[in-house]
């Protein structure tokens, strides 16, 4: 792990990749991001920190095509994202493609749809870019499977345990076989146990998936386990 | 409740002009000559020798027709005829005898008899005249089954519209031979406007959807629905306003979770459009059951059917999903406008 402040270098060489990002609001009274330049390689487990309010929400929103910049660029595998075009003449994605594609999203309220089933809500990501209903449901079951819900395939959200919804999430966020994988606070509504469980589970995924995972949490000592990690304070990287 | 009126309102138009194309197919009338000017009509009586020139004119049988109260509660249609009109030989006389010209004698229909509890022998008041009732009559048109037919004299004098009819009834001589009847009845519309200009002769099934009153029913059935309809609307929008704003988080995963706008809107679309079809199906169980009151009651029941015709139920149906989708539309154009992060915050 590193805590070393990460250098920009050629879009190439990095998964994903931010230059000069700024995010305001309000006209721009509010600042959420200053300036923020960094590069994240392919297969790796970032962890971003810092106190509320110091725009590492905002950060990740944008890594992830939820929100769109008000300055600066975010590119994927050297294509813009959520632009036409950019000044370098680099191709792009559009938000929706790259959402439903490339990205996979774990959120600290889970944010499942409460009139589906485990199995239904996992197949949610898959209704947006076609393929066959049998070969999708089929993909979900083997996910939550694969998370140990075996036997809660067909439970609502409200007759799940907290760390059953956060599994299922997660089931959600692979099921596109996306390349990164966003988790903001993603044990942030669960006890210490449920935690401990499910950041194994987050690195167990990580690891046999092979993708990149870039997690925002204010715990240190989850941030510690990561490959690297940022630390950001007044919308600005600061370490 | 929009649908339940369009179904009740247009149906019971509907039904009301099927029963004056009954009325003039059963008679066998191939034409009605009438005035080209469309409220209050009425023709001189003396073009009779006229019409009976025209050499495909069979018969030009006089008629007067007037809604009238016959008591504070029932209106019914009231026909004059001439006691010899051909018009009787749709008409089945099930008590008593056919009237006489100059006297004032009325036949019942059964259906108006039954409701007002006449039989041959007793009498009944229009306008302050008293009428003997001399027969009973049968009909297959419900207009006819729930009306009163008159000496045409009679008729004229308290309609005060002597020397004056409301349409002559046209039966037409048998096509000859190597002319369709199509070709025989245009023949005959273009000789009668051509010998009496300022009158029109009409096919009996346009004068069955086209005579004022069927016209005047049709206007003010959809006028009332397109109200009913557009208030529906109106609660349908709100409906699906309410429901984007509860489910906004819910669009805001959706988003997330990659869904495109379009999508998203076709998914509200579709269930405005649902919401739309089921209450157009209740309406519709409303509209008819609102239909069969109708047919029940004494007031309305010589016009309403109770049969929903396919159509109309159909209209209904595509109507109120259509109405559903319409009122959805703006819900789901700002449901689908809102950026994921901006939704998923939503509280």
């Amino acid at each position: 792990m590193s805590d070393a402040p990460v250098a920009v270098a050629a879009a190439a060489e990095w998964l994903l990749e931010v230059r000069d990002l700024k995010k305001s609001y309000e006209g721009g009274r509010i600042e959420a991001l200053r300036g923020v330049s960094l590069g994240i390689a392919a297969g790796d487990f970032l962890a971003i920190t810092g106190p509320s309010g110091s725009g590492k929400s905002t950060l990740l929103h944008l890594l992830g095509g939820l929100d769109v910049a008000t300055e600066g660029t975010v590119l994927f595998r050297g294509q813009v994202v959520g632009k036409s075009s950019n000044a370098d003449g680099a191709g792009s994605i559009d938000l929706d493609t790259y959402r439903a594609r490339w990205a996979g999203f774990i959120f600290q309220s889970f944010h499942l749809l409460p009139s589906l089933n485990a199995i239904e809500n996992v197949q949610v990501p898959m209704l947006g870019t076609g393929g066959h209903r049998h070969g999708q449901e089929e993909r979900a079951r083997a996910l939550l499977v694969e998370l140990g819900l075996e036997h809660r395939l067909h439970q609502y959200p409200t007759q799940l345990s907290a760390g059953e919804r956060q599994r299922v999430a997660i089931a959600r966020s692979l099921v596109n076989n996306p390349q990164v994988l966003l988790a903001d606070e993603p044990t942030g509504n669960l006890d210490s146990v449920n935690s401990a469980k499910i950041l194994e589970l987050l690195a167990e995924v990580q690891a046999r998936h092979g993708m990149t995972l870039i997690m925002v949490t204010h715990d240190e000592s989850i941030a510690a386990s990561a490959h690297r990690h940022v630390r950001m304070r007044d919308g600005r990287i600061c370490d | 409740m929009g649908i339940g009126a369009f179904v009740a309102l247009v149906g019971f138009s509907r039904s009301f002009e099927h029963a004056w194309l009954e009325m003039y197919e059963s008679a066998g009338t191939d034409l009605a000559v009438v005035q080209k000017t469309f409220l209050n009509t009425s023709v001189d009586q003396g073009i009779a020798p006229v019409l009976a020139r025209i050499p495909q004119i069979q018969i030009a049988a006089p008629m007067v027709i007037n809604m009238m109260a016959v008591t504070p509660e029932v209106n019914t249609l009231v026909y004059g005829w001439k006691a010899d009109t051909f018009e009787f030989s749709a008409l089945n006389i099930l008590e008593g005898r056919r009237f006489r010209d100059g006297q004032q004698e009325a036949m019942l229909g059964e259906l108006l008899a039954g409701s007002l509890n006449k039989k041959v022998g007793d009498s009944i008041d229009l306008q302050g005249s008293e009428f003997k009732v001399v027969g009973i009559f049968r009909s297959g048109s419900a207009l006819e089954a729930g009306a009163i037919i008159l000496p045409l004299d009679e008729m004229q004098s308290l309609s005060g519209m002597t020397g004056k009819v409301t349409a002559f009834h046209v039966q037409l001589k048998p096509a000859p031979a190597g002319v369709s009847p199509a070709q025989w009845r245009q023949q005959a519309e273009t000789a009668v406007e051509n010998a009496l200009p300022g009158l029109r002769a009409v096919p009996a099934a346009e004068r069955a959807s086209n005579n004022q009153l069927v016209t005047l029913a049709h206007a003010a059935a959809w006028g009332t629905s397109l109200i009913a309809l557009l208030v529906a609307a109106l609660g349908i929008a709100n409906t699906m306003a309410m429901s984007v704003f509860e489910r906004t988080k819910e669009i805001g995963v959706l988003r997330a979770m990659g869904w495109s706008r379009r999508r998203v809107m076709a998914l509200i679309l579709v269930e405005a459009g649902a919401l739309g079809l089921a209450g157009g199906a209740v309406g519709v169980l409303l509209g008819w059951g609102a239909l069969s009151i109708l047919g029940a009651l004494p007031q309305t029941a010589s016009i309403a059917s109770t049969t929903l015709p396919v159509a109309t139920l159909l209209e209904g149906l595509l109507m109120a999903t259509v109405v559903g989708i319409a009122a959805g539309s703006v819900p789901a154009w700002r449901g689908a406008q809102l950026s994921p992060v901006e939704a998923l915050r939503h509280e």
